[in-house]
């Protein structure tokens, strides 16, 4: 059976969400790996959102946002992305691949941007193959 | 190298001075403990205390971290060494304390030792530095031509590891954690209460001292330390079971230096970086 990563997107209502709407309703084809959590803005995202995620079980992780200088909040991006450029730089001294969590810039009119992004992400996490570092045995830990 | 007896000496003359003239309701510095290896935090409040005030080489608690047991506005004297100066500032950019309620007492201090292993306490466990970044009052005659080191040299060898080799370094040390709590204790910028893994809801990891909740414990509190680590080491001496936590915290205080261009606790008029953004940040430090 061929390897289908689970991948995490987290993705601003404003912006990333609405493009990914789009990209629904204009019935562009993307693989269905991505299960697409709302949040009103990017710098929403707690980092141990991301951290968790991995523990329970996500191959991947995308995080979507307005581009910066159009967050519907002014500056939520600004501070996210300074914030989860950190996160990148500890899951990746932590030794986890670097490619498994990715950032990106996605507007409300880009639908052809969010499906390109969802393509090229799961194509790169199934390449990397199942991320087993952080996810913890069920066993151990009910969560 | 440093003259402890000189030092102990100011500060008791200077602890003295200000308790009597009421400048301050306490000073913050170290007092004997059971043997002269193993001195203690002390907080002098009266005249009387003033003479159980030590400071040798042994003296490496970072006082800062008991600044914030005082109510706001207390007016105190505390007795800093480089890293200690750098988390006063720190504090005081975070807005927990004033600059204007503190006396500090600056100590310049050259081959403190590490109680546990004797060594020396330099730049590959700590910033490196000797001299206070920030002082009322100087205790001890300021350090020069000490070879500079960076802080951030230690990091070579792991920076060069590949990832698996360095994801297994650092699951072997964080299993070994006895979820004690001591690093988040010493350390002077952990101060949230409660603690994120202290809380019920959400409940963000297991409380066990097992693998996963260690990793996400540890993970979460390196980010909470982002851009605010001052690199004094004291979470990894108080490890009791020798995690270098001091390597994590490094390699992200790099980081941060190198992609916001300031490090953590040098001057009273930043901001901290995370809570801070410039427009033209460039989308480069998410790759
Ligand atoms: S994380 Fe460790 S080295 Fe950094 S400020 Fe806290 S106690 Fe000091
Ligand atoms: S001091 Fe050491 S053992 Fe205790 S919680 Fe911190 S890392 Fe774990
Ligand atoms: S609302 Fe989209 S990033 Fe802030």
């Amino acid at each position: 059976m061929s390897f289908e990563p689970k991948i995490l997107g987290i993705a601003c209502n404003w912006c990333t969400y609405t493009g990914a709407d789009l990209a629904g309703t204009t019935r562009l084809h993307y693989p269905p790996n991505v299960r697409v959590v709302r949040v009103m803005c990017s710098s929403r995202i707690n980092p141990s959102f991301i951290f968790r995620a991995f523990q329970l079980g996500a191959d991947g992780v995308l995080v979507g946002g307005c581009h910066p200088g159009d967050c519907h909040y002014n500056t939520g991006n600004l501070y996210a992305r300074r914030r989860l450029a950190v996160t990148k730089k500890i899951l990746e001294f932590a030794g986890l691949e670097p490619g498994r969590f990715r950032v990106e810039w996605i507007s409300a009119s880009e639908g052809n941007k969010f499906a390109e992004v969802v393509q090229e992400f799961t194509a790169q996490i199934k390449e990397l193959g199942p991320q087993q570092k952080l996810k913890i045995d069920e066993l151990q830990e009910k969560a | 190298m440093t003259d402890f007896r000189q030092i102990e000496n100011n500060l008791k003359k200077e602890a003295k001075r200000l308790l009597e003239a009421g400048e301050v309701a306490v000073v913050l510095a170290y007092g004997r403990g059971y043997d002269e290896k193993h001195p203690m935090p002390f907080a002098a409040k009266t005249i009387a205390d003033v003479e159980s005030l030590v400071f040798n080489e042994y003296c490496n608690f970072n006082m800062a971290s008991y600044l914030m047991r005082y109510p706001w506005g207390t007016k105190i004297a505390i007795a800093a060494k480089a890293a200690d100066s750098r988390a006063i500032i720190q504090l005081v950019q975070e807005e927990k304390v004033r600059r204007e309620d503190l006396v500090i007492l600056g100590i310049p201090a050259y081959g403190m030792k590490n109680q546990k292993t004797n060594e020396v306490v330099d730049s590959k466990t700590t910033g490196g530095l000797y001299n206070p970044v920030i002082y009322d009052i100087l205790l001890g005659e300021e350090i020069h031509g000490q070879k500079i080191v960076s802080p951030y040299e230690v990091l070579a060898e792991y920076e060069a590891m590949d990832k698996e080799e360095r994801w297994a370094f650092w699951k072997s040390q964080m299993d070994k954690c006895i979820r004690c709590y001591a690093c988040r204790k010493a350390c002077p910028m952990c101060y949230c209460d409660p603690c994120f893994i202290d809380q019920n809801k959400p409940r963000w990891a297991d409380k066990a001292p097992q693998s996963p909740g260690n990793m996400m414990y540890h993970l979460t509190r390196f980010h909470h330390l982002a851009g605010r680590c001052i690199d004094c080491g004291e979470c990894s001496r108080a490890c009791p079971v020798d995690i270098p936590l001091y390597l994590f915290h490094k390699k992200v205080a790099k980081e941060c230096e190198e992609m916001f261009g300031q490090a953590a606790g040098m001057k009273l008029e930043d901001k901290p970086v995370l809570v801070d953004f410039r427009v033209e940040d460039s989308d480069k430090i998410l790759e």
